[in-house]
């Protein structure tokens, strides 16, 4: 190399922000971005997609399809092409099979079988439900994150007796089963809520759902965005601003705020999943989403009961497709949110643990 | 924190619309009772006062001792107006016991077995025992807690026959019959401790698995942060063989942010039971309350109360426990206050 002036390259030196060093090593990180790529697609899936599904197979979720089951009641199992009429077959007297369609009936795809005695398409129920889960889920997130970082911000900013109260507030209800609250609150309030749909862009019930968890869960946000403002509250950024001039809330938007926005993203994707979990449970137990509408807890409770009113097993009608199906699509959709999460939490602040 | 509880479930009942007087009238079909009846019915209930009397009332009598008689199954004593029925207090009480088993023998279990387990992926890094122990604890995260106990209860339990698959057998004594808190249905008794601990596996399966996952992952780190810290080296350097080394000087030190997780995980402790409750149909809190707040006649008021309270009550004594706990294995606690800061869970 020459020697005298030598210039140093500086565009490959250039100071990267926090944000671009973040999102260099979340792409690192192949976990994360499979599951990324997953919840995409499982969100272009349920919206867009089960439509398409629709209008590709003929027929929607609540088509019946009586053929589809076969005597003692067991739903056929997956990629089955069945009779597509909604007439209810008799039984023939001398074979005791069930009557033949009439000819000419054609024949449709299941492509996930049937869902129990009525004969539904399992792959659209799944879809059509996984959008009352997911909007379920995602909605009380975002309604836990507004109010947790608005309270938490507040406390944390003002301090004095605004912070004791809230902070007090908050120790106490994390404490408390947050499942056996919502389901007491559950029974008493939700009547008149659910019936709200917000101009048919909800389903049924799905609102109090999202204010049921939303309003149980926002602790965890507001603690996590009161620790850390608490830290910064300090700092000589903010009396900077405060010295210009800067009001209150533009200092908690402007300065703060951006601070919080990554450990509330590793809280966020963790709490869908957990109130995707939760959504399942408390339908199952009888007190969420009830039918017509879909979700993934309900088609659990469809084939063995709530806890109120349990099914009982039968084994010529058991089909392990009809537990495998919901449970795998809460199990996938739990376990990508898992890794993106811990992806996130990795890329935003990494320790040597790997 | 217990008044706030009790206030607010009196004001919850108070919006609802719910009438009482239900549990003492004869409702069969075909009989329309009088006003006289149902006012004689309110009153034996006590909701002919004002609500803030009622409260008033309930918070003396709980000075005392009586939690009341459930609305439920109360029938009035023959010629007067008093009424009498299932005592709430021995019944929540008996409740809490049924779910303590399960949650106590469950995290027991998976504090067991997280730990070792934990330890072991944590001396062997990114090797595949590591590797392997990882992914099954994600896997067992993931998974519904309420799929595990339907699919435990149904494959073991009732089609393999390795285990019982429901009902309580109380520890102590035998209690020939008890009536399943939902349905009124009388369930044929059993007793003694191995009855009790055979019908209560599958339960402490179930619950140890979800939890099991969590703490192993939780004891991994905190093993691998502290196997890097100068005290092991000097322990090593003095000869200290490594068995020893683990066991007597990693693990106590870690186990700081364990328990602490344990102490705040009261709370979701209780809702996986409750969970675990209504498939194996043991009598616990959770079935309880269920049924308080679903019988057909009405939300069964005092029975909801109790539960309430004995539920505060654990978690408030369950904290403290942790705490002082926490404080006999680390006295350093005591200055930094740690536990009030942790921020969100490790999953």
């Amino acid at each position: 190399m020459a020697a005298g002036t030598a210039t140093i390259d500086t565009t490959a030196l250039a100071a990267q922000s926090p944000s671009r060093l973040a999102w260099r090593r979340l792409r690192r990180d192949r976990a994360a971005l499979v599951s990324a790529g997953f919840l995409v697609f499982l969100a272009f899936a349920v919206f867009a997609g089960a439509p398409l599904l629709g209008r590709a197979v003929g027929h929607g979720p609540n088509d019946l399809f009586p053929y589809a089951v076969n005597l003692a009641l067991k739903p056929a199992g997956p990629w089955s092409w069945v009779p597509d009429t909604s007439t209810t077959p008799g039984i023939d007297p001398k074979t005791f099979k069930q009557t033949p369609p009439p000819a000419g009936t054609g024949k449709t795809l299941l492509v996930l079988g049937a869902d129990g005695p009525l004969g539904r398409d399992e792959l659209q129920r799944l879809l059509y439900g996984g959008r009352v889960s997911l909007t379920v889920a995602v909605g009380a997130t975002l309604l836990a994150l507004l109010i947790g970082t608005t309270l938490g911000t507040l406390a944390a900013y003002f301090g004095g007796w605004v912070d004791s109260v809230v902070s007090r507030f908050t120790d106490l209800v994390m404490a408390f089963p947050v499942l056996l609250l919502a389901i007491v609150l559950g029974t008493t309030v939700s009547g008149k809520v659910s019936d709200v749909t917000l101009g048919g862009a909800l389903n049924k019930g799905v609102l109090s759902l999202i204010l049921l968890i939303g309003l149980f869960t926002w602790f965890y946000p507001a603690r996590i965005v009161r620790s850390l403002i608490l830290s910064l509250r300090r700092r000589e950024f903010v009396e900077a601003a405060e010295m210009v001039g800067a009001s209150d809330a533009k200092i908690m938007r402007t300065h703060l705020f951006p601070h919080v926005i990554p450990a509330l993203a590793v809280w966020a994707t963790l709490a869908v999943a957990t109130n995707i979990m939760l959504e399942a449970g408390i339908t199952f137990l009888g007190f969420g989403i009830k039918l017509p509408t879909t979700s993934w807890g309900s088609m659990l409770a469809a084939t063995w009961g709530t806890v109120l009113a349990p099914l009982p097993y039968n084994a010529s009608s058991f089909s392990p497709w009809l537990t495998i199906i919901p449970s795998a699509a809460i199990f996938f959709t739990v376990l990508s949110l898992t890794l993106l999460g811990e992806g996130l939490r990795e890329a935003f602040d990494p320790r040597g643990v790997r | 924190m217990l008044l706030v509880l009790t206030l607010l479930t009196f004001a919850l009942y108070r919006a609802i619309p719910a009438n009482p007087a239900g549990f003492l009238v004869d409702l069969s079909p075909g009989h329309v009772p009088k006003p006289a009846e149902i006012a004689r019915a309110r009153k034996a209930l006590g909701v002919d006062k004002p609500i803030w009397e009622q409260y008033g009332l309930y918070l003396w009598r709980l000075a005392h001792g009586d939690l009341g008689i459930a609305y439920e199954g109360t029938s009035f004593v023959p010629l007067t107006d008093e009424r009498v029925g299932q005592p709430v207090g021995p019944t929540v009480v008996h409740a809490a016991m049924v779910t303590g088993s399960v949650v106590l023998g469950g995290a027991l279990f998976a504090l067991l077995l997280s730990i070792p387990l934990g330890a072991i992926a944590a001396s062997r890094p990114r090797s595949l025992t590591d590797r392997t122990i990882l992914v099954v604890t994600l896997v067992g995260i993931c998974t519904h807690p309420l799929v595990v106990a339907l699919l435990l209860q149904q494959f073991p339990g009732r089609q393999w026959g390795l285990a019982p698959p429901g009902n309580y057998c109380p520890f102590f004594g035998s209690a020939p019959t008890t009536a399943d808190p939902l349905s009124g249905r009388h369930l044929v008794g059993c007793a003694g401790p191995g009855a009790w601990a055979s019908h209560l596996v599958l339960p402490w399966i179930t619950f140890a698995l979800f939890f099991l996952a969590i703490y192993t992952r939780l004891v991994r780190v905190r093993m691998i942060e502290v196997m890097d810290e100068p005290f092991i080296r000097t322990a090593a350097a003095k000869g200290a063989s490594r068995r020893r080394i683990v066991r007597h000087h990693a693990l106590r030190n870690a186990m700081g942010p364990v328990l602490t997780l344990v102490g705040m995980d009261v709370g979701l402790a209780l809702g996986i039971a409750l969970y675990i409750e209504s498939v194996y149909r043991l009598p616990g809190l959770g079935l309880t309350t269920l049924g308080a707040l679903s019988g057909g006649t009405g939300y069964d008021l005092p029975m909801i109360l109790g539960v309430v309270l004995v539920i505060g009550v654990v978690i408030v004594v369950a904290n403290f426990l942790i705490d002082l706990i926490i404080l006999w294995m680390d006295p350093r606690a005591a200055q930094a206050g740690t536990r009030r800061s942790a921020v969100g869970r490790i999953a």
